[in-house]
């Protein structure tokens, strides 16, 4: 096997890539989204967790209705929210009109009595300022659930440990959303569109017959399969960067930026591999494509569930946190990709040999 | 596909059991040790032993003071500090939760279940009806107190019956429900709960169960109904290329069914195929059969979309990334907008919402769907036209690049007898696909801060503009190369201003009465009252850039079109200088 063969399938490839502009496409793409990004970050971050709209302007307004209690005031107390007390029915009618943000109805039952105190929260259906307001709602409710509980806990037969934390301590999910989520997904995104697409650059030898041409020259079967590969997987690193850099100009910092392309690289040549292998026994786009996309969800959850697992030494690297094994894991990924690109060598050599045949 | 492929999706099938067993098992290990943690206190590292995502170093006190800035949580003498970095108050956040968790997990032990929790929440939620005067300038409807001491109803009140005082459910079921839904905050874990009977929190509620109402049910829509069209379409779009690229197309077009019929006989099986699928979602989720009234026009958009880059991708790989391209824009296109169901009148551009209210039980009138889906079933229309014009073998086999195949395409469709009305004709039936393409602005663009959306808009609007009537100027002029004498480029443009204007103008009257409105429609589409003024803008478009292919060439193309759009956005700029 010669590598300036291998080289020059690379390049006729990456060629092919640039001349039809898909690469252009891809980074479009990439832009696209980092240009929206700030818009997805707070969308995706409330889906992961709605408390983290947490923030809100001026304040809401919130019916109250029936028995007096220090709800009211609690409600009141940081000054997130205007307590109007009135007539449940009104309230309702007021809240219909979106005049209210929320409707409390409070019953008489005593602080220390048998019987639990039931509230009835009225709120509005799929709305974002529902979502906004019920984190408040529920800080209010756990202080007054405090308030009981000191009254009836003499009734209580053990204490938790006692740890005082800050008031503000909660609805910082951001970081972790970025950090522990949205980070490990882009950065293995170029590795699968990289998979998928050495199997379109194999099976379109197959599916347009130009095998037979490219096999009349110099080149050997494997000498073209390596060349794939590598046209394949010089493209992750470029792509994962470009995230790397998209990412920082949206103010998300990522540390430890070689180790992190190292583990991408050597994680997605797996990938690759795999792809290749299931391009070379099908030899035609929809079994394979098939075949790989299954393949590589049973990969991704079986991974995933190893600690310290590639995406999990890739989050602790961007994050800054110390993950003391993470040069061994390295070590152990290379081995398993040394033995899979074997495993594909040797299985294209005995393709080639059936060709010749 | 090939046979072999079936024992290896049984194999892999059993694989995804088995991979998905050990997830089950093990959780997902992604956020493993990321906060790190210092204590000299044995009981509250007891507390985080059970969560992977802290590391936590049991020391002596004096060794912590040391070193407290190595971790990111400091726990010490009965109180937990954060570092004041980022990343140590999401820890300390983390750690506020974990610790609720820890603190339900002893209350829940107790004997006298009403003192360890006295406090009960019963959720009523309250349908809100949108209200479109308010909303029409871009400001969202969000209760305020507008600084008066009382809060009256303006319309009916009715009678809201009063809540009994006790709880509903017994001791039992109640210990039975806070056992099976712990106070934790997993948010994906809970859209997904949303169609599987899975554990059911119960009526009523502790304060720490108590989480936030939903905000984007629509996404879980998106995901439901819109990916399994994705798929279909994908596979659409492989059918056609396959024709294409192993040329069995050509036995196709040998025999005597014309283009319409063997693009109606291919589509036909992907159409059904997508209408079954969206009819089983609704059995499944119990929603009305209404829902796929909105959706046809998605569907019959996307094979559109599939039948056109089936037909223009000159191999597998191109065909790949057009389509993800395609879908990721199209995601945004339906689901941005649908965000702002119930919020914000801009929410009706995506037919999805209108999925979104007939689920919530809102129904939407005939006059929202016409809106929403109008620009779906037009440019659905034309794309199916052009394709069908070009489906022979000369187009299908040729393998020049996308633009040019794009150009040829256009080129075909028109008459070569009468070029210029052929130019009226195609500018306006291009007008929904770019009316499309600004409404897709316009959801992208209109959260930005006011003055940078409008800027933003007028430049990229013009830009589209421009672009869209140069194509039929573009493909002529690559047709038939001499066509073009100085004469001729004047009534060219003129043609392409008068198809444009006649477009634009009954497509505003049809439907787009709600956006023009606003200011944001102003911007879009330059005033509806005269009619000379935007004549004449649209000619002096097409003249710039037709005077630049004719004086310069190919070359001259991209810098015409960008002194086409700087004239066209200053018109716009001078107009909403009016405006505002």
């Amino acid at each position: 096997m010669k590598a300036s063969h291998v080289w020059t399938i690379a390049k006729k490839e990456l060629k092919g890539i640039g001349n039809e502009r898909t690469i252009v496409l891809a980074i479009l793409l990439q832009v696209f989204i980092a240009m929206f990004s700030s818009f997805l970050v707070v969308g995706l971050t409330s889906l992961y967790d709605p408390s983290s709209l947490g923030s809100m302007s001026g304040g809401y307004a919130i019916g109250y209705a029936g028995a007096d209690s220090p709800l009211a005031e609690l409600l009141e107390e940081k000054g997130d929210f205007l307590v109007y007390r009135m007539d449940l029915d009104e309230a309702g009618a007021a809240l219909r009109e979106r005049k209210l943000a929320a409707v409390v109805y409070v019953p008489d039952t005593p602080p220390d009595g048998a019987d639990p105190v039931k509230i009835t929260l009225y709120t509005l259906k799929n709305d974002i300022s529902a979502s906004v307001t019920g984190v408040k709602i529920r800080e209010a409710m756990e202080a007054y659930e405090g308030m009981l509980r000191e009254a009836r806990s003499s009734r209580l037969s053990t204490e938790p440990v006692e740890i005082a934390v800050p008031a503000d301590a909660g609805g910082q999910t951001f970081f972790i959303f970025v950090y522990g989520l949205l980070v490990p997904l882009l950065l293995f995104m170029p590795a699968i569109i990289s998979a998928s697409l050495i199997i379109d650059f194999i099976t379109e030898e197959y599916s347009t017959k130009t095998l037979e041409t490219l096999l009349s020259t110099p080149l050997t079967f494997t000498e073209i399969l390596w060349g794939k590969v590598l046209a394949a997987w010089v493209l992750v690193p470029i792509q994962a960067a470009a995230w790397i850099a998209l990412l920082a100009a949206n103010g998300i910092a990522i540390r430890s930026i070689p180790e992190i392309l190292l583990h991408v690289s050597a994680a997605s040549l797996v990938l690759i591999l795999i792809g290749a292998l299931v391009a070379l026994h099908y030899r035609e786009r929809t079994s394979a494509q098939f075949v790989y996309s299954t393949a590589l969800v049973v990969v991704i959850l079986a991974v995933l569930a190893v600690p310290g697992n590639p995406a999990n030494l890739i989050v602790l690297l961007a994050a800054g946190s110390p993950a003391p094994l993470h040069r061994a894991a390295l070590v152990g990924v290379l081995a398993g990709t040394f033995l899979l690109a074997i495993a594909t060598d040797r299985y294209a050599r005995r393709l080639a040999g059936k060709t010749v045949q | 596909m090939s046979k072999d492929v079936l024992p290896m999706t049984v194999v892999l099938l059993v694989a995804l059991l088995l991979a998905s067993g050990l997830i089950a098992e093990n959780g997902i290990r992604l956020q493993d040790g990321i906060y790190t943690v210092g204590t000299d206190d044995a009981g509250a590292a007891a507390i985080l032993a059970g969560d992977p995502r802290f590391v936590v170093s049991l020391t002596d006190s004096a060794a912590l003071a040391r070193s407290q800035d190595a971790y990111d949580l400091v726990i010490a003498d009965g109180a937990v500090r954060g570092n004041p970095t980022e990343k140590g108050r999401a820890a300390l956040s983390a750690f506020a939760v974990a610790y609720r968790n820890y603190r339900n997990s002893v209350y829940t032990g107790e004997d006298d279940l009403f003192a360890a929790y006295p406090l009960w929440i019963d959720t009523v939620e309250v349908t809100s009806s949108l209200d479109f005067t308010a909303t029409d300038n871009g400001q969202r409807i969000a209760p305020k107190p507008q600084g008066e001491t009382d809060v009256r109803p303006s319309g009916p009140v009715e009678d809201l019956p009063t809540p009994p005082a006790t709880l509903a459910a017994s001791t039992e079921e109640l210990r039975r429900d806070l056992a099976d839904a712990p106070a934790e905050n997993n948010g994906i874990a809970r859209y997904l709960g949303m169609f599987s009977s899975g554990p059911d929190p119960g009526e009523f509620k502790t304060p720490s169960q108590l989480s936030p109402p939903l905000p984007f049910d629509s996404l879980i829509y998106i995901f439901v109904f819109i990916f399994p069209l994705y798929f279909t379409s994908q596979f659409a779009m492989m059918s056609i290329a396959n024709e294409r690229i192993e040329r069995r197309g050509e036995i196709l077009l040998s025999t005597p069914a014309g283009p319409l019929t063997i693009i109606a006989g291919k589509m036909l099986p992907y159409f059904l195929m997508m209408i079954a699928v969206s009819s089983a979602i609704v059995l499944i989720t119990g929603g009305s059969f209404l829902i796929l009234l909105p959706l046809v026009p998605v569907i019959l958009f996307f094979l559109a979309a599939a039948l056109l880059i089936g037909m223009t991708a000159r191999s597998f790989r191109e065909l790949s990334f057009l389509s993800i391209f395609f879908s990721t824009v199209m995601t945004s296109y339906l689901f941005f907008p649908s965000i702002f169901a119930n919020v914000h009148v801009i929410s009706l551009l995506s037919p999805l919402t209108l999925v979104v209210l007939q689920f919530q039980g809102t129904g939407f009138s005939a006059a929202d769907y016409v809106y929403a889906t109008a620009l779906f079933w037009l440019s659905t229309a034309f794309i199916f036209w052009l394709c069908t014009r070009n489906f022979t073998e000369e187009q299908l086999f040729s393998q020049e690049s996308l633009t040019s195949r794009l150009c040829s395409f256009i080129f075909a469709a028109m008459s070569r007898e009468h070029p210029f009305a052929s130019l009226a004709v195609i500018n306006v039936l291009a007008i929904p696909l770019v009316f499309m393409v600004q409404m897709m602005y316009l959801v992208l663009l209109f959260n930005l801060p006011l003055p940078w959306s409008l800027v933003a808009l007028i430049l990229l609007a013009a830009f589209t503009e421009e672009v869209a009537r140069s194509v039929g100027i573009v493909a002529l002029f690559r047709g038939i190369p001499d066509f073009f004498t100085w004469r001729n480029v004047v009534v060219a443009a003129a043609a392409t201003g008068l198809g444009f204007l006649v477009g634009e103008k009954l497509l505003l009257l049809v439907m787009m009465a709600q956006v023009t409105g606003s200011l944001f429609g102003t911007v879009l589409f330059s005033g509806v009252g005269l009619l000379w003024m935007p004549f004449l803008l649209h000619t002096a478009g097409a003249l710039i850039v037709g005077a630049a292919l004719k004086a310069g060439g190919r070359g001259a193309y991209f810098p015409g079109i960008l002194l086409a759009t700087a004239v066209h956005a200053s018109y716009n700029l001078i107009l909403i200088g009016g405006a505002l």
